[in-house]
């Protein structure tokens, strides 16, 4: 392994397929981060009418929005193999927890459209969206924490991830969802369900804001290396921009909140994951794997990583290009109080 | 049930059960994607709403089938790495490659288009919800050549060199091209296309059957009917020239399919077994219904060709056999009745029109239930045909040179006791819900939308327009 890490045009390969995996995460994050918190939202919906108009609401775009992650999947697979069967196998019981979420949550999709226990449904959407997202923090809780591995390996327990910080990171996924799912629906629907999302944005904006200052703490006294990742100069000043970037998007998330304005809530929700994000991956990098893998021990070799450079690499922005597409034509706001389609 | 307490064993018996559950749903979606893009064009074109009926009904049908598959699919994805790890570690540079492409071009091409194919009726033009339906086909088209190249890569592995642990690519396009590739992709997509086919003749079947709505389901009952007298039986050659290939690139699953143990004399013809009680124990058939000369003539196409027996090979390198050579004879079976009843009922068109008609073919009950059982055979081929496929190529995860046992997770059995029940509840209760909800869809019928509103009126603005949903 330590010759590739020595080979400049593979580091710069594995480089660009962190970073493109990176954007990926990014978009999965984001899409089904409101499409979760929506479904988390919906439990406590102020109606089974307007439970109904935000499943529908979410109809035609869940599964765009979920296969960002399986494109993670993919490619994670394909450029670290290393990372890819060693994370998977450690997080064996939140991924599986996560894919029965999913499942409970798709399902529900389409049976609540032609069920007549609309209930059944709905609550099945919700707690699998509930489910899902509690798994995610767990995975990512776990990830942070760092895995366990020898010889290519993972040699860690099956409980590895379960800690208080994990449940720490769990909570702040919550809440951290469930404002992007509010957000989203003060830009989608109007009359009683806007009221309502902007006061359970409000609420879980407070929550988050809690949990990413304690969770911000509580990191680098946890784990030495990434305390003096942060802490050394002149690194600090970089690292330093970041928590303080995304403060000033919870002052303008809570402003615009105030104001009641429709997009921007939802855009400075946007910002405040885009800058954690950012923060997450420069205390990562060169790690896949924070502590135990780097991006060089774990990328597939050279020409593995330009094939699907030139095979994925160039669809990406034919990607974005019809995901764009298939927003745009389901764009527009929604009437929350008209009566639901016959069928 | 010792072997309940291996985890490895669990792990197999996982990938298994999500496989098989998760192949029900995709040859639906694969092949009435082509035939709605069919329907589609057909109404685009002619504008004649017949087509768009039509359309709208088997796309019903079409919404409930892709949503169980994706909702399957997914854990698929993530199984390689989590059960799988250092199989995941060892291909990753070809094989999590290639699923990285079908996540990329295709899973993510159907996913970015399923919207507007299914709500956007009202929302783009025409034209525009064609090529939306166009895309979709084109995507889960392209999801099973991927998916093929993967698993045909398992069974012929080409253009890799097994080093230290792991397998290093030396001929990029040999591994992607792989001898077993031309056979598992075109038998994959032909089984979709003749699944799919079977199921919109088998549904008109219950609706002429019951002398309900006669005269919208004859005419996809009679075009399923005409194409698969040209699909079943290509099937059926295909399958025959992919098994004359195992000869070459997997004798020993040739040899466990056919229950073949030793192999015959120069000179001599091997037989073939129809059916036989075989033990591996005593390394023979205890006992077997066979016919002289007929395995050489299959395989080989020659009375007396060679055909490698199964005591060629070490012990610990052979497959099981039960599965395979029952499972094989089921599939075929399967295969020769669906293209038995596509003839049959060909010659009663050509040779009994006047009791072929809408008001007519409803006293012909023996050939419409036959159709109807045609549904579950087609789906018993899909199922015996990846048993056959995959049992066949143990011991090995890739063929002769990575043993499944070496690809295994090192998980605590409780962990795989947890998800293998778990997604066993989960699946039984999502598959029983998909079931009722597909009756209750296909005993509804027709529901003659009205047609998109540009497509009556094309002035009125778009965002005037809401949506008509299901």
């Amino acid at each position: 392994m330590e010759h590739l890490a020595l080979d400049p045009s593979h580091h710069l390969l594995a480089t660009a397929w962190f970073a493109i995996i990176g954007l990926f995460l990014v978009f999965y994050v984001l899409l089904d981060g409101f499409d979760l918190g929506m479904g988390m939202l919906s439990l406590a919906a102020p109606s089974e009418h307007h439970r109904g108009v935000m499943m529908r609401s979410l109809g035609s775009i869940w599964d765009a929005n979920e296969t960002w992650l399986v494109i993670v999947g993919g490619t994670l697979f394909g450029a670290f193999p290393l990372a890819y069967g060693t994370v998977l196998h450690g997080l064996y019981i939140p991924l599986a927890l996560m894919l029965f979420g999913f499942m409970l949550r798709g399902v529900s999709f389409e049976f609540y459209a032609l069920s007549a226990r609309k209930w059944l449904w709905g609550t099945a959407f919700g707690l699998g969206s509930l489910l899902a997202v509690v798994a995610q923090g767990f995975a990512l809780g776990g990830l942070l924490a760092g895995m366990k591995i020898e010889n290519g390996l993972f040699v860690g327990g099956v409980f590895d991830w379960f800690s208080p910080f994990s449940i720490m990171v769990v909570l702040g996924v919550i809440a951290g969802y469930c404002v992007l799912g509010a957000n989203y629906m003060i830009l989608k629907f109007n009359g009683e369900l806007q009221n309502h999302a902007y006061r359970r944005s409000q609420a879980f904006s407070l929550l988050m804001l809690l949990a990413a200052a304690i969770i911000t703490v509580w990191t680098p006294l946890q784990y030495p290396a990434i305390f003096e990742r942060w802490f050394s100069l002149p690194a600090f000043f970089a690292f330093a921009l970041l928590p303080l970037a995304a403060l000033f998007s919870f002052y303008g998330l809570f402003v615009a909140l105030k104001k009641r304005a429709e997009r921007a809530p939802f855009l400075w929700s946007l910002s405040i994951f885009l800058f954690s994000f950012i923060g997450l991956a420069a205390t990562w990098f060169p790690y896949i794997v924070p502590g135990s893998l780097t991006i060089d021990q774990a990328a597939a070799p050279s020409n593995t990583l330009i094939f699907m450079l030139i095979g994925i690499g160039t669809l990406i922005p034919v990607m974005i290009a019809y995901n764009i597409y298939q927003y745009s034509v389901f764009g527009g706001k929604i009437d929350a109080d008209a009566p639901p389609p016959q069928h | 049930m010792e072997f309940l307490s291996d985890a490895t064993f669990l792990s197999r018996l996982q990938f298994a059960f999500l496989a098989m559950f998760h192949i029900l749903w995709p040859p639906l979606t694969v092949g009435l994607a082509l035939i709605l893009f069919a329907l589609e064009a057909a109404w685009v074109k002619t504008q004649n709403l017949f087509f768009y009926h039509q359309t709208r009904f088997w796309l019903r049908i079409f919404m409930i089938n892709f949503g169980v598959g994706v909702i399957s699919g997914i854990p698929m994805e993530f199984a390689f790495g989590m059960n799988w790890g250092p199989f995941s570690i060892a291909s990753g540079d070809f094989f999590g490659n290639i699923l990285g492409f079908e996540t990329a071009m295709a899973f993510m091409l159907e996913a970015g288009f399923l919207g507007i194919m299914l709500f956007g009726w009202n929302r783009v033009s025409p034209g525009m919800h064609l090529f939306a339906t166009g895309m979709v086909l084109f995507g889960s088209t392209l999801s099973v050549f991927w998916i093929m190249v993967a698993n045909a890569w398992m069974q012929t592995p080409a253009g890799v060199e097994y080093i230290g642990g792991k397998f290093v690519i030396t001929d990029y396009w040999a591994a992607v091209f792989n001898p077993d590739l031309g056979h598992a992709f075109w038998h994959m997509l032909i089984a979709c296309i003749e699944l799919s086919l079977v199921v919109v003749a088998g549904i008109s079947a219950y609706y002429l059957l019951k002398k309900r709505e006669t005269g919208f389901f004859l005419p996809p009952f009679k075009y399923a009917v005409f194409a698969l007298v040209a699909i079943a039986p290509l099937q059926i050659l295909i399958g025959d020239s992919a098994g004359g290939a195992l000869a070459e690139t997997q004798p020993a699953k040739l040899a466990a399919i056919e229950a073949h143990w030793e192999t015959n004399p120069p000179g001599e013809g091997a037989p073939w077994a129809v059916l036989a009680i075989p033990d591996a124990e005593s390394q023979r058939n205890v006992w077997e219904l066979s016919i002289p000369d007929a395995l050489s003539l299959i395989v080989t196409h020659s009375p007396n060709g060679t055909v490698v027996g199964l005591r060629d090979f070490k012990r610990e390198d052979q497959p099981p056999i039960w599965i395979p050579f029952y499972a094989f004879r089921l599939m075929v079976a399967a295969g020769v009745f669906m293209a038995g009843m596509a003839l049959w009922t060909l010659w009663l068109f050509l040779r009994r029109k006047a009791h072929m008609q809408a008001d007519s073919i409803g006293d012909k009950p023996w050939l419409l239930r036959g159709w109807m059982l045609a549904i579950p055979a087609a789906y018993l081929a899909v199922e015996m045909g990846w048993l056959v496929r995959e049992i066949g190529r143990q011991p090995w995860i890739v063929y002769g040179m990575m043993r499944t046992e070496h690809g295994a997770s090192d998980l605590p059995l409780a962990a795989v006791q947890w998800s293998l029940s778990s997604f066993a509840l989960f699946y039984l209760a999502i598959g029983v819900a998909a079931f009722y909800f597909l009756r209750h869809v296909i005993r509804k019928g027709p529901l003659y939308e009205t047609p998109p509103r540009h497509f009556q009126d094309k002035r009125v603005p778009m965002s005037s327009m809401n949506d008509e949903g299901y």
